[in-house]
């Protein structure tokens, strides 16, 4: 009977013990539904572009306005109203030769190597190329060339045959230049991330190099416009 | 004196476990009301209302230029005029419709075998790059994936289950791009053997291509900003 008794400020505080690291894993183990940091930080990325967009776009309304206005004073005015728009909508199609500041990568084959296993395994494919391109885009590539080929919207970067790229119908061959005119910083860090872009194509052995530029030269596109089976819509 | 010492230290122990109890409890009371929970909520209601201003914003820079358009239709500025056109068109500012095919896209439905890693049967950046270059290479003269436009400047990136694009455009399944070309030359390049449908399909992506008579890939609805590039004079 005494032993009974003596053991049970024993179990009294096993049970508060109990009860105080239930509480403790429900504090650690936040209920299902509830965001997490990593969802947060998703929300946050978009958030800040939507912002940018944001002033982007207030940026372009407050120009059309001032457009509009100079057009009530006059025939000169409206002409230049004209030609300004003009020359600002050209840079978004890849007419143009443009430049600033942004990054150089040079991406190269694997040295030769007599007999290697596996063949082209490894060489630069046009999916390497896209890939970098992407990123660049990613954090505001403004400009893009591969070995003088200025990509615009319907440019292809293919492989033909098994070992040639082709960039507008226009064989290219390695070492692989591309030049980004974009905000340098960021241009670089995306791709120089670690465990990123610039690690696993130096991991299959393809030489890359990055570098910011203070100022650079996109060529302009010099093929052709296809517009065959595309025709303006009318706006409803 | 032997069990006289056992009381005296389940007394201290049992006069620590009283605090951290208490501590505990107050850290529970706290962690109800903790911030971190409400700012999550209020992170998803503040970019609902920031998409629902972008899109106001974008509309309102769509009329406005639309009033230009009127504004500038004058006969003396016709050459002037018929080139701004023209370069709209150019920089993906203007729907165009034609010919050509719509791909649909969608993760792999199958599932997933015990010891098989999961990330290989989703949808990736790439496959949906291999897609846009192919149909690029096969004569595409314009593309858009979900209404949203592809020009020189546009990402594909994969989160989780959605894409974004153009920076701030989140886009949800199913994944439709949408190409004005010839039907035959885009379908047949997707389709054809060692092709990128049939790569896609290994890893059991869903992808099927559709030719039609006629489909509309949509303008740009953002905002066109250069802050580093400069024409060259």
């Amino acid at each position: 009977m005494a032993k009974v008794v003596s053991y049970l400020p024993i179990m009294l505080v096993a049970l508060v013990l109990g009860v105080i690291l239930a509480v403790q894993f429900r504090v650690t183990n936040p209920p299902e539904g509830v965001p997490y940091i990593n969802r947060e930080q998703d929300i946050v990325n978009e958030l800040r572009e939507l912002a940018r967009e944001r002033k982007r776009l207030e940026e372009e309304i407050i120009d059309l306005e001032y457009k509009l206005e100079q057009l009530e004073t006059g025939q000169a005015e409206v002409t230049d109203a004209l030609v300004a728009e003009v020359a600002k909508t050209r840079l978004g199609t890849g007419l143009v030769s443009v430049t600033g500041p942004g990054v150089e990568v040079i991406l190269d084959n694997p040295p030769a190597v007599d007999g290697r296993p596996g063949g082209n395994l490894f060489l630069i494919r046009d999916e390497d190329l896209l890939k970098v391109v992407n990123e660049l885009r990613g954090v505001g590539a403004e400009a893009i060339s591969i070995n003088g080929q200025r990509l615009v919207a319907f440019s292809e970067v293919r492989l033909v045959g098994s070992s040639f790229i082709n960039v507008n119908l226009t064989r290219i061959i390695p070492p692989y230049q591309i030049l980004a005119v974009g905000p340098p910083e960021d241009l670089m860090n995306t791709l120089m991330a670690p465990g990123g872009l610039t690690d696993f194509m130096q991991d299959v052995g393809i030489q890359v190099t990055v570098e910011k530029q203070d100022s650079l030269t996109v060529p302009a596109y010099k093929g052709e416009w296809y517009m065959n089976y595309a025709k303006p819509a009318q706006r409803g | 004196m032997q069990s006289r010492n056992l009381y005296v230290m389940l007394a201290l122990v049992g006069a620590v476990m009283g605090l951290l109890f208490a501590t505990q409890l107050r850290v529970v009371r706290e962690m109800d009301a903790e911030p971190r929970y409400d700012r999550a909520h209020l992170l998803v209601t503040q970019v609902a209302e920031a998409r629902e201003e972008r899109d106001a914003m974008q509309a309102e820079m769509e009329e406005l230029r639309a009033r230009l358009d009127q504004a500038l239709a004058k006969p003396q500025l016709a050459e002037l005029k018929a080139e701004l056109d023209m370069i709209r068109i150019k920089a993906g500012l203007v729907d165009l419709k034609g010919p050509g095919v719509e791909v649909t896209l969608n993760d792999s439905a199958a599932p997933v075998q015990p010891g098989d890693n999961p990330n290989l049967f989703v949808l990736h950046d790439e496959d949906v790059l291999k897609i846009l270059n192919e149909l690029n290479a096969a004569g595409a003269e314009a593309l858009s994936l979900n209404g949203q436009r592809i020009l020189p400047t546009t990402e594909v990136r994969c989160i989780g289950p959605t894409i974004l694009v153009n920076k701030n455009q989140r886009l949800t399944p199913p994944f439709i791009i949408s190409a004005i070309g010839n039907p035959e030359s885009l379908e047949g390049s997707l389709k054809m053997k060692g092709g990128v449908v049939e790569s896609l399909q290994f890893w059991g992506i869903q992808v099927s291509v559709r030719k039609v008579t006629e489909v509309t890939v949509p303008a740009f609805s953002g905002g066109l900003r250069f802050d580093y590039a400069r024409p060259v004079q």
